[in-house]
């Protein structure tokens, strides 16, 4: 996942999502956007089976 | 008198950095490789179509700050990228198309064009690639 850094790609913040033959690269070298992780999904509880 | 004119003013953006603000001329040339088909009998020379071969050529302001336009190009050297071009800023339509060059091939990049006393420029061109026009 890529975010906007400068405003000549889009809007700060925002993801940016690559189109078809953009070069990531030199968007990455240049600063215009920046790599990101994506959120992680909560961890679900443990459940435990009751024991009767 | 011509009924409509266009004042120049496109919006222009490489690999989708918008360098309008840089660019002072912008030739987006539509083209194919013309073939010879003349055959004995013929009185007149004859083409036909051959291999699309399309280019792009922008004149730009050079500038080293950070997001400008040398650091949107010097990573895009010997390589290919996408080139948008409008007529005008406006929401793309069928009186403002979109010519797109998908994986145009950049081979050079004057780092230094300067002249004294002058605001430095760079003429850059994009070659190869596949045309496409959109006009919602």
């Amino acid at each position: 996942m890529y975010t906007i850094v400068s405003p000549r790609v889009g809007t700060p913040g925002e993801e940016y999502t690559p189109a078809q033959g953009d070069h990531i690269d030199a968007l990455l070298q240049g600063g215009f956007i920046i790599e990101t992780s994506k959120p992680k999904a909560p961890k679900s509880d443990k459940v435990t089976p009751n024991k009767e | 008198m011509p009924t409509s004119t266009y004042l120049s003013n496109p919006d222009v953006s490489v690999n989708s950095v918008d360098l309008t603000d840089q660019c002072t001329s912008a030739t987006f040339t539509h083209r194919f490789d013309q073939l010879e088909a003349t055959s004995f009998g013929d009185t007149d020379r004859n083409f036909v179509k051959g291999l699309g071969n399309h280019e792009v050529t922008l004149t730009l302001y050079m500038s080293y700050a950070a997001t400008e336009t040398y650091a949107t190009l010097a990573a895009l050297v010997g390589t290919a990228t996408n080139i948008v071009v409008k007529p005008s800023a406006a929401a793309a339509s069928a009186t403002n198309p979109t010519f797109t060059l998908t994986g145009g091939f950049l081979a050079e990049l004057p780092v230094i064009n300067a002249t004294m006393g002058e605001l430095s420029t760079v003429d850059i061109t994009f070659t190869g690639g596949v045309f496409s026009v959109s006009a919602p």
